[in-house]
């Protein structure tokens, strides 16, 4: 009886608590992230010599450095040159870097597969570059890139519990709280993880109407 | 008689990749109204000599003049709205994948040309219209055939009031049946008096439409002049081969 109100008045509320951080944390980051891949990839593309080695060096510094290393400097680095991040800032900005650098590579792939002669038809009709890339190119290399994008929105949802160690409490964070409290690490991280497979499952399930929406006949997939 | 005013001169088009010549000091000038036709085997410098015309492929050498105005490339804003005045009609049709037949034509008025919506509709749908497609529309690339793709194409840059059409191989793509669709088009833009120049392989077309008839190979014009002179009594050995060999193949089918 004691179990079951301990588990009702304490696991559950610390969970829905940190669950909700984690969710604050996940959709501005996927979003945030999701942009800066946009661009980035569109740039690390079409940048020309400058801009394109711009990109491409924060990709390989944000794809290379660990996570939890970024998010230390984010947090603990930072201040050393007087800027303070909440540890919920420093982690949204964190995410969305990283994120950021691996969506921009699904997008420069599907940029790549874009055949020259949309380009040309595009220019011919006396596009400018700017408005080539938005009506014509990015339209038909988001569709392509989603797949993969969604990939990593999903891979987002399950490093967002990194940011309990820059004491931003979420989901793992409260679980590991309770844990260490109760020492029933099996049962709660047992929870803890099927709340983030939960998170994920609506994830794809989103992610799939997402995909479906856009889906236009030449885009398609074929079934065999 | 009057003379036509010249719509489009170029001169001494050049273009190289590496050590390669793909085209050597090109000149061709077009009148209002005129019908040009290259021909000359398979990468012989047509699709290179069209596409440095409108600065898709940029020359090595040359210089153009649509309308008596020279046309230098390095101004980003003369050479953009002179690409508007001048249509490319491509051998592989080129639709844009993601928009259906009427957002195809009409994404040039909206967005290069700042057109209203309902008026870009209204444009869009008769030049779709005038091409025989009004009643597909809606429909995307992928679900239509490449004689429609075509002409969606003709349509698309017709709709941007082109002073001249620069049509590169545009039924090379098709099967014979689909192939006359696409020429009837063509043959009626030239009757209500359209500026353009065609490259192509069907030599029945060239012979029957064309104002003059240019014969390129390995970059170089070789020989120029009307179709009675090029098929009848070419000057260069080459020509008459080309001209005999591909009239054997193909036939003189229209």
């Amino acid at each position: 009886m004691n179990e079951l109100f301990f588990i009702q008045h304490e696991v559950m509320p610390a969970l829905l608590r940190g669950m909700i951080i984690s969710v604050e944390l996940i959709i501005p980051s996927a979003i945030c992230g999701l942009c800066i891949g946009v661009v980035m990839g569109v740039l690390r593309v079409f940048g020309g010599p400058v801009l394109s080695r711009i990109a491409d060096t924060y990709v390989m510094i944000f794809r290379g450095f660990p996570l939890v290393v970024q998010l230390f400097i984010w947090y603990f680095g930072l201040p050393h040159i007087g800027i303070y991040l909440s540890p919920f800032v420093a982690s949204v900005v964190g995410f969305s870097l990283c994120s950021g650098a691996y969506h921009s590579e699904y997008i420069r792939g599907a940029l790549l597969s874009i055949k020259r002669g949309q380009l040309l038809a595009a220019q011919s009709l006396g596009f400018t570059k700017t408005k080539m890339l938005i009506s014509i190119i990015i339209p038909q290399a988001f569709r392509r890139a989603l797949p993969g994008c969604g990939n990593e929105i999903i891979y987002l949802i399950k490093y967002s519990s990194l940011a309990y160690m820059i004491t931003c409490i979420e989901l793992t964070g409260q679980g590991k709280i309770i844990a260490s409290e109760t020492f029933k690490y099996t049962e709660i991280f047992f929870v803890v993880g099927l709340v983030y497979l939960a998170l994920t499952t609506v994830a794809s399930w989103l992610l799939l109407r997402v995909e479906n929406r856009l889906r236009l006949p030449g885009f398609d997939h074929y079934s065999m | 008689m009057k003379e036509k005013p010249c719509v489009l001169r170029v001169e001494n088009m050049t273009k190289r990749y590496g050590q390669k010549v793909v085209l050597q000091d090109a000149t061709l000038s077009v009148d209002e109204g005129e019908l040009k036709v290259l021909i000359g085997p398979s990468g012989g410098g047509k699709s290179t000599f069209l596409q440095c015309i409108n600065f898709l492929v940029t020359p090595d050498k040359g210089r153009v003049w649509l309308d008596g105005k020279e046309i230098l490339p390095n101004h980003k804003r003369d050479l953009y709205a002179y690409r508007q005045c001048v249509g490319m009609i491509f051998q592989d049709f080129n639709l844009f994948d993601h928009l259906t037949a009427l957002e195809n034509v009409r994404i040039g008025l909206t967005r290069v040309r700042g057109m209203e919506k309902e008026e870009s509709k209204e444009k869009a749908t008769v030049e779709l219209d005038r091409v025989g497609l009004a009643d597909h529309l809606h429909k995307y690339p992928a679900q239509l055939s490449g004689g429609q793709k075509q002409r969606v194409s003709i349509a698309r840059a017709l709709a941007m009031d082109p002073k001249v059409i620069l049509l590169d191989e545009p039924t090379s793509a098709l099967d014979p049946e689909l192939i006359t669709e696409v020429l009837a088009v063509i043959r009626n833009l030239r009757a209500r008096g359209m500026t353009m120049v065609m490259s192509t392989h069907q030599i029945g077309f060239a012979r029957e439409m064309a104002d003059e008839i240019i014969f390129l190979e390995d970059g170089l014009i070789l020989e120029t002049g009307t179709s009675d002179k090029i098929f009848s009594c070419p000057k260069c050995e080459r020509t008459k081969e080309f001209c005999s060999k591909i009239v054997e193949l193909y036939g003189n089918s229209r």
